[in-house]
């Protein structure tokens, strides 16, 4: 069952931005002033333009004065905007860092069982999309929505210093701005959303038909797939002139908006200056004062479906930051690194055991080589004594300590493997963070990585990962390893790790993982039984039950299961 | 040739979709003059209706403004709408060209790069050279609105029209200049500020490899030394922008200054009205958009000439190996025989699979396994020898009738997204025999849907094993009268392996197959066995035999 991971409620979500700002209240405060200062400074424009209007109505040539406050209004708005605008993207981004901060580090620490539960698609979309969502809002929206409502407010104020009566002819224009905006967002989210899907489903299938290309024309399947790729791809163009057609149609009632507002504000002033309450220059600032407000406020309305998408991811964050980290203190330090099971039983689901009644015991620094067809828990019992999951019954201990309150001293390497982007001396540095290059050079020495390492463009300098020098499976298998030795745990379980990288890589990885577990307590999934061969004890498994245990050679000579199937597998009868 | 080639991809974005090019610049150009008459209309109202208090005139012109938005809105939004369908019709276009040159039989388009990197100039890439039909009517129109604006003022006063068409390409000139650098420096630091989201996304992709060596704190760690760093180039990047952003408002400020000194002065002297001199003051502030989207629309030309040059070279790209043309004899027997081939790192190997034969094939050296694979794929021709199916050289069928003839199962092949079922069946027909050979349907009960359970894009949401074994079902569904298969059971436990060679041995009787790998399991079921070792064959015979020689066992049995 997925059970995806929290999302924030609204009131919690603006509390956390709230703490986000709490720190820099004076960074917020003097964003604010500098900027409305420079909003203020700019709305002497149409005014000083009106005054102009007059002085030469009247004949008057005398607008020295007034054209040089307007040169200094451009001074004063464009240093203001310039400062104002770096201080919001230095409060932005400093919020943003702190909370990408503390969204990554609660992430890394969710016990690995919450987001397998989750699907590890919710966590990579939390922060993939999400964190770009917010960074790209703080980026773009907040400045423009920040500038465009300043501006916005103070016009109206500017409007109504000049004369409150022109501001009736705007708030006519409100309604409809504010219909408008409830009409777009409501169907732009939605419309939005299946975009961004469609993208994504028609990214996805490019991803899979081009790199799959070579099985593509193996099978001779190129016109299902082009076929795949043109559908998905117009349902996406669809979709975006789908989106296309709405924004038309969001501008054309702005632009409904826009006509009323004017209209009302000329016939105003023709009603004003004709009754001689107002002069002709008053009422051409006016005009202009709204003519002006039109591009802010198609700013601030267009941006706000992406300040409601932010506002949903953001709480997609919090929902995650939010989650309580797990306690590493008290821990007890185990005596030695002999492993037990009593009893142990396991079931994702209930009542469908994967693990039944296993007793089984690791002796310090034995290492075991676990086999058994598919299915018969062999991973499940690797994860439980990793500490993934704990037993449904039974009990795990090391060193005489239960697992759950011992300090961590099993290391896991799973079969998917993952090259961290970066040098490939800082992803080794992960599992010991101040390891010399020697140190480093030694590790990779024992796994058998140093040559093809030492060979890579710049050495271990060299840039590997996503974007950076691509590796063989092989190769990030051998990494793996390589952190493993770093990191130095007592105790080290290995499942799958050799699986993926063909024969002969396989006979090299395992070469490198008995090396990486020399030393170590180390439990070993076997896959092919050459690394049975080479292990202190050999345990079979079938059905979630351990059937056979012993030394290759007393199996054999046991003729049980273990034996059968080495003869089945070697195809020698030796 | 090149250049030809991608003016080519560019003409045939544009006139693939001329009709709606021609509609956007059309009424794009409508829509400008629209914008342009606002301002004039708001100076003829103050003129002629504020300052005469003629009512009739009040409505007239009142009438004309509501005519004249009703225009504008509706040639803006039928002009957007039509560039955008350009655009995003184009851009599809060159996406379904590009994905079924990639696909295409012939191969070669592939050559050297990787697949994000394909699927990336099937969408960005596409996406530029389709907004080439975006920015054509936009620079029309606005050719048109500066047409327009200009005209309008000349006719307001010569001398106003002459400081506003020279100031104002001056200015944004300016502005361009200073701009640049900020700009660059701006691109720079917005790069690195990008790297916080990437690092964090590797992390958490990472994540079991980090909690399987308890590296989470010191990851967490370094992500905020790769976050602040991350948030000064960012602050760094938004306060260029912000300086030039700043900057240009203070200089249009001061032109505006400089139209109302010069046009207040006109007004005053009688040479122009008031109501001209406001509309004077408008068309300034109208004509610096139109004249500052050339450069936007330069950079947007610009683009899609660079994107159309990548987009060719991949549909230009040679294919790997030259077609053939003879067809080969029906039924084909399946007798497989290289002589002499030298490939890669193979040095003259000569070896045959008779028809119908199980033949093992194992290479010490993992090298001559690939290379040995590539040749019989027909992915590359030999630099010496031949390869025959059926007597007659790979190098000489023609390319359909090869393939119906010799399916060459990679080790890597991929799965596609769909289900279980639909993933094997498009192998061939064999479906039933194919899913119990494979033990496909071992992998079935363990998933939620069983057959029908659909598997995300590249099979990754299945284990390595089951991954295999829904592969190997596939190519043996496809029932080709020649069949190679590499490595396929490497990610399968010993006690499954066991059985899927005994699953292919059943399924493939009567027909040659060749299984190049070291498992001992498929060895053993083979009829033959040829051990290869530094590019030539060094001996052949059954396995059970070939296990006396030291050399075999050491790579087989380890």
């Amino acid at each position: 069952m997925r059970e995806l991971l929290a999302t924030a409620s609204a009131a919690r979500t603006w509390a956390a931005v709230g703490d986000l700002v709490r720190p820099r209240r004076a960074l917020a405060w003097a964003a604010l002033l500098v900027l409305l200062a420079g909003t203020a400074v700019g709305l002497l424009t149409a005014p000083v333009l009106g005054r102009i209007v007059d002085l030469v109505g009247a004949g008057s040539s005398a607008i020295a004065w007034p054209v040089v406050v307007l040169v200094l209004v451009a001074v004063v708005q464009g240093v203001s905007t310039a400062f104002g605008t770096s201080l919001v993207a230095r409060l932005g981004e400093g919020m943003l860092a702190d909370l990408r901060e503390k969204f990554v580090e609660r992430a890394l620490h969710l016990p690995l069982e919450r987001v397998e539960k989750a699907g590890s698609g919710d966590l990579t979309s939390r922060v993939t999309r999400d964190v770009q969502v917010i960074a790209d809002a703080v980026r773009n929206a907040l400045p423009v929505m920040a500038r465009s409502a300043l501006t916005i407010g103070l016009t109206v104020v500017g409007i109504a210093v000049l004369d409150w009566r022109f501001l009736i002819p705007v708030l006519l224009a409100m309604p409809i701005h504010v219909h408008t905006v409830r009409w777009y967002g409501g169907r732009a989210v939605k419309l939005y959303a299946a975009q961004r899907v469609a993208v994504g489903v028609q990214q996805q299938q490019l991803l899979d038909s081009i790199g799959g290309a070579a099985t593509v024309r193996t099978f001779g399947l190129a016109p299902a797939h082009v076929a795949q790729v043109r559908s998905r791809s117009q349902q996406a163009v669809d979709l975006a002139l789908r989106g296309i057609r709405l924004l038309t149609r969001f501008y054309g009632r702005l632009n409904a908006a826009e006509f009323i507002g004017l209209a009302g504000v000329l016939v105003t002033g023709f009603w004003l200056v004709g009754a001689g309450t107002a002069s002709v220059g008053t009422a051409t600032a006016a005009a202009l004062y709204f003519h002006s407000l039109f591009n802010p406020i198609n700013a601030a309305l267009a941006l706000a479906d992406d300040a409601q998408a932010a506002t949903a991811s953001l709480s997609r964050l919090v929902g995650v930051t939010d989650e309580p980290m797990p306690v590493l203190e008290g821990r007890v330090r185990p005596a030695d690194t002999t492993i037990k099971l009593a009893g142990v039983s396991y079931s994702y689901v209930d009542g469908h055991p994967v693990l039944r009644d296993v007793d089984l015991e690791l002796a310090a620094g034995e290492r075991v080589a676990l086999v058994g067809a598919s299915g018969a828990g062999k991973t499940t019992l690797a994860k439980l004594i990793a500490g993934v999951h704990e037993p449904t019954t039974g009990c795990i201990s090391i060193g005489g300590v239960e697992l759950a309150s011992a300090e961590r001293s099993v290391a896991l390497i799973t079969q998917e493997v993952h090259v961290f982007a970066g040098p490939l001396a800082e992803d080794l540095r992960l599992a010991r963070p101040g390891a010399t290059d020697d140190e480093i050079g030694a590790a990779l020495a024992r796994v058998g990585a140093l040559g093809w390492a030492s060979a890579l463009p710049s050495g271990l300098a060299t840039v590997v990962g996503e974007g950076g020098h691509r590796l063989t499976v092989a190769q990030a298998q051998q990494l793996a390893l390589a952190r493993l030795v770093l990191a130095d745990p007592p105790v080290a379980i290995l499942d799958e790790a050799t699986a993926d990288a063909g024969s002969a890589g396989a006979r090299e990885l395992e070469e490198a993982a008995a090396r990486a577990l020399d030393g170590r307590t180390g439990l070993l999934v076997a896959h092919r039984l050459t690394q049975a061969v080479t292990a202190d004890r050999v345990v079979v498994m079938e059905a979630g039950r351990v059937v056979e245990s012993g030394t290759h050679e007393e199996l054999l000579a046991a003729g049980g299961r273990y034996a059968e199937l080495w003869a089945a597998w070697s195809g020698t009868r030796s | 040739m090149r250049t030809d080639l991608r003016t080519d991809v560019l003409k045939g974005a544009v006139t693939g979709q001329w009709k709606s090019v021609t509609v956007a610049s059309a009424l794009g150009a409508a829509h400008q003059a629209g914008e342009a008459a606002v301002p004039l209309l708001i100076g003829v109202v103050i003129d002629e209706a504020v300052r005469t208090g003629a009512s009739g005139r009040l409505v007239l012109w009142i009438g004309v403004l509501a005519a004249v938005f009703v225009a504008l809105s509706l040639s803006f939004r039928f002009s957007l709408r039509s560039g955008e369908k350009a655009s995003h019709q184009a851009a599809h276009e060159v996406r379904s060209t590009l994905a079924a040159r990639v696909l295409s039989a012939d191969g070669g388009a592939a050559h050297g790069r990787l697949s994000g990197e394909l699927a990336n100039i099937a969408t960005s890439d596409a996406q530029r050279v389709g907004q080439v039909n975006l920015a054509l009517p936009i620079a029309f129109s606005a050719v048109i609105g500066v047409l327009v604006g200009a005209v309008a003022l000349l006719r307001v006063s010569w001398v106003l029209g002459l400081l506003v068409l020279v100031a104002a390409p001056v200015l944004l000139g300016l502005a361009h200049v200073l701009g640049k650098p900020l700009e660059r420096r701006s691109d720079a630091e917005q790069d690195r500020a990008a790297l916080a989201s990437g690092v964090a996304a590797d992390l958490v992709a990472g994540l079991r490899a980090l909690k399987g060596i308890g590296a989470e704190a010191t990851a967490a760690r370094r992500y905020r030394v790769t976050s602040r760093s991350s948030m000064e180039a960012a602050i760094r990047a938004a306060k260029s922008r912000a300086w030039l952003d700043g900057s240009m408002l203070a200089m249009t400020g001061v032109f505006l200054a400089i139209v109302a000194l010069v046009g207040g002065h006109l007004a005053a002297a009688g040479t122009i009205t008031v109501g001209q001199l406001v509309a004077a003051v408008g068309l300034a502030q109208f004509l610096l958009w139109p004249l500052s989207i050339f450069s936007w629309v330069n950079g947007l030309l610009a683009q899609g000439r660079a994107s159309a040059a990548r987009v060719a070279e991949v549909l230009a790209a040679p294919p790997d190996v030259p077609p053939g043309s003879s067809p080969l004899p029906s039924p084909v027997a399946g007798r497989v025989e290289l002589t002499d081939v030298v490939s890669g790192s193979l040095r003259g190997v000569s070896l045959t699979a008779s028809p119908g034969e199980l033949l093992g094939v194992v290479a010490r050296d993992p090298a001559d396994a690939v290379s040995l694979l590539a040749v019989l794929a027909r992915e590359v021709d030999p630099a010496a020898g031949a390869v025959a199916v059926d007597g007659v050289p790979l190098s000489t069928v023609e390319g359909s009738a090869l393939r119906a003839a010799v399916l060459v199962a990679a080790h890597d092949a991929d799965l596609f997204e769909g289900s279980v079922r639909d993933n094997v069946a498009a192998g061939g027909a064999r479906l039933g025999e194919a899913l119990e050979a494979a033990r496909v349907d071992d992998v079935a009960r363990a998933l939620p849907d069983g057959l029908d359970t659909v598997i995300s894009a590249r099979g990754r949401s299945l284990s390595g094993g089951q991954r295999q074994r829904v592969a190997l079902a596939r190519a043996l569904a496809a029932a080709p009268p020649v069949l190679v298969v590499h490595d396929p059971t490497t990610a399968v436990d010993a006690v499954t392996e066991v059985s899927l060679a005994a699953g292919i041995k059943r399924m493939r009787a009567g027909s040659t197959t060749i299984v190049v790998a070291t498992s001992p399991a498929l060895l053993a079921a083979a009829d033959r066995v040829v051990f290869l070792a530094d590019g030539a064959v060094v001996s052949s015979g059954a396995h059970a035999d070939l296990v006396a020689d030291e050399d075999y066992r050491l790579v087989v049995l380890g």
